[in-house]
């Protein structure tokens, strides 16, 4: 049997008292590539990510992982699974410094028994050293080795975005959302953001589903895209074929009448 | 100061830990007296009903005092194992009255089992110490044992993931934490804490009754927590010590003293917002100290130069 996507999200809807916030949305994210979600403010891109993310529970539809259910799953669940995402408002641990922020995120590889943490096992004292050398790469990485030591909420805007970054990698993800992490960056900025996605993708051989409202951007950096207008995707493909999709041109120019 | 009054301020800064270990991961809970009167009570029961407990000679035996530790923050850890996690679902201001009312009820089952001694309680617990000076030594060594678990415990994966929750507590699960486990694990070490810390205090008081886990103490060792800090362990470790010592110290202004020690509480979290002890402030006293340390060594080579000043030719 050839392999189920690695995402699929199934006829997905969900309601906000009378707003529909998706309307039977479906698509299929493969492994290994950069999926788009465009679309005007407020289509539903947010809420997609947080029905997928088990944040907000769908009014009906299905999320599937590799072909299984997972609409029921806690999202501490999933992320073992290998789910992580970022945060279009940002959600960092604002007291605990840069490094401990993407400590955090290695929680599940810390595993150790608690009597043998407090009285610091040689064995538990040589993992800690590793994970905290995984933060720093980590961090590394995204370019915020310099600052690991910091309180978090001492970080500049950018950086905190890729704080955020750092620590969803972190977890080891197949499957990374990125909601919006170019928001508020400058062009320059957000080109080296698009070289770091692909970077990071080609490095941990993962798959990225990312929202971004600059459209030429998303278009250069993206294999398929998916377009959203007011809960329901309108447009599925890959960008030459959305740039060209007659309802895409009327939600982002409005109707020629 | 008598050993007795800081044989009273160590208890407090244990309860201050034990309200601040649920705090740390967000969770307001005021169930430590309730885990306290649990200790307190199998302590208690212990030592009066069974001659093993008691001993024979003129203090009660060291073991037996250690087992009831074990057993009274067995007991209170259980309870807390069992119903943590319904009661931790609710949060804030709800799960603090859904505490309080588990410190109410557990006032009441004391007051009415027949073996507890109702309203007056239990008397003529038995002395592991003969002095107050004893009991006070032991509670220091206990008190420096937790406070050295609680500092191991912030730098380790559940205290990380704790702090991570009371930050965000969306994005930790987000990262991969099963929260509820997290918050059920720091409310057991809290009941363990208040359960230990009680059988400890029952003796020392010599006396237990239903009043010791009353709403009236959820309140006070709250404040314990909000007057030192809930960031770090030794914020909660100075509240409890100063805040049970304030009363007594304050005896010499008569009923003034209820007045004083009620504006402190209440203009502490006003000055103070995050509480007396923040990692800020730890770090600001950290580089005082440093500097007092470097300008004492230059007083210090002043004092040998002009004594050694003399003697040269
Ligand atoms: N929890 C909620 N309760 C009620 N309405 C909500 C909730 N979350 C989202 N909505 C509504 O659902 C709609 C879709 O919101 P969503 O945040 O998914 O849009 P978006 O495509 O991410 O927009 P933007 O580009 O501005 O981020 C909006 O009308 C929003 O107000
Ligand atoms: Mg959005």
């Amino acid at each position: 049997m050839s392999a189920a996507p690695l995402l699929e999200v199934a006829g997905l809807s969900c309601r906000f008292g009378g707003l529909v916030a998706l309307n039977e949305v479906s698509l299929a994210v493969r492994e290994g590539e950069i999926f788009g979600l465009i679309g005007p403010n407020g289509a539903g891109k947010t809420t997609l990510f947080n029905v997928i993310s088990a944040l907000t529970p769908p009014s009906s539809g299905r999320v599937l992982w590799r072909g299984q259910a997972i609409t029921r799953s806690r999202p501490d669940q999933l992320s073992r699974l290998g789910l992580a995402r970022t945060f279009q408002n940002l959600r960092l641990f604002d007291s605990l410094s840069v490094r401990d922020n993407v400590l955090v995120g290695l929680h599940r590889f810390a595993a150790s028994p608690l009597a043998a943490g407090l009285l610091g096992s040689s064995k538990v004292r040589r993992r800690q050293r590793e994970l905290e050398q995984r933060a720093l790469e980590l961090l590394a990485l995204v370019g915020l080795a310099e600052e690991a030591q910091l309180p978090a909420a001492s970080l500049p805007y950018g950086e905190r975005r890729r704080l955020e970054l750092a620590r969803a990698l972190a977890t080891e993800p197949r499957l990374l959302l990125l909601d919006e992490p170019a928001a508020g960056m400058n062009p320059a900025e957000k080109n080296d953001l698009c070289e770091l996605i692909r970077a990071i993708r080609d490095h941990f051989d993962l798959t990225v589903m990312i929202i971004e409202h600059h459209v030429p951007l998303m278009m250069r950096l993206c294999d398929r895209l998916a377009v959203l207008n007011f809960g329901e995707r309108i447009a599925l493909g890959t960008p030459e074929v959305v740039r060209h999709d007659s309802k895409v041109i009327e939600a982002y120019l409005g109707s020629p009448r | 100061m008598s050993a007795g009054l800081l044989q009273q301020m160590l208890i407090g800064a244990l309860l201050g830990l034990s309200v601040y270990l649920p705090l740390r991961c967000g969770q307001l809970s005021l169930a430590t007296p309730g885990f306290f009167a649990i200790g307190g009570t199998v302590a208690a029961l212990l030592s009066t009903r069974i001659p093993a407990f008691a001993g024979t000679g003129a203090t009660s035996p060291l073991p037996a005092l250690l087992l009831e530790m074990g057993l009274g923050g067995l007991l209170a850890a259980l309870l807390a194992w069992a119903i943590g996690g319904t009661v931790l679902r609710l949060r804030g201001i709800y799960l603090a009255i859904a505490t309080i009312a588990l410190v109410e009820i557990l006032r009441v089952i004391t007051l009415n089992l027949p073996f507890t001694g109702g309203a007056l309680g239990i008397f003529g617990i038995p002395q592991p110490f003969a002095t107050a000076s004893g009991y006070a030594g032991f509670t220091l060594v206990l008190l420096a044992l937790v406070c050295w678990l609680c500092a191991r415990l912030e730098q380790l994966r559940l205290g990380r993931a704790m702090a991570a929750i009371r930050d965000d507590e969306l994005a930790a699960t987000c990262v991969g934490i099963d929260t509820a486990a997290v918050k059920l694990n720091a409310f057991v070490l809290s009941a363990l804490l208040a359960g230990l810390t009680g059988a400890l205090a029952a003796h020392f008081l010599n006396s237990w009754n239903a009043k010791v886990g009353s709403f009236d103490a959820s309140i006070t060792t709250l404040a314990f927590v909000v007057f030192g800090g809930s960031r770090t362990w030794l914020g909660p470790v100075i509240g409890g010590l100063v805040l049970t010592a304030l009363p007594e110290l304050l005896r010499p202004v008569g009923d003034l003293r209820l007045i004083v020690f009620g504006l402190v509480i209440l203009l502490g979290p006003v000055l103070f917002p995050q509480g007396l002890i923040t990692p800020q402030a730890l770090q600001g006293l950290g580089h005082g100290l440093v500097g007092l340390g470097q300008q004492l060594r230059g007083y210090g080579h002043q004092l040998l130069e002009r004594a050694n000043g003399p003697r040269r030719p």
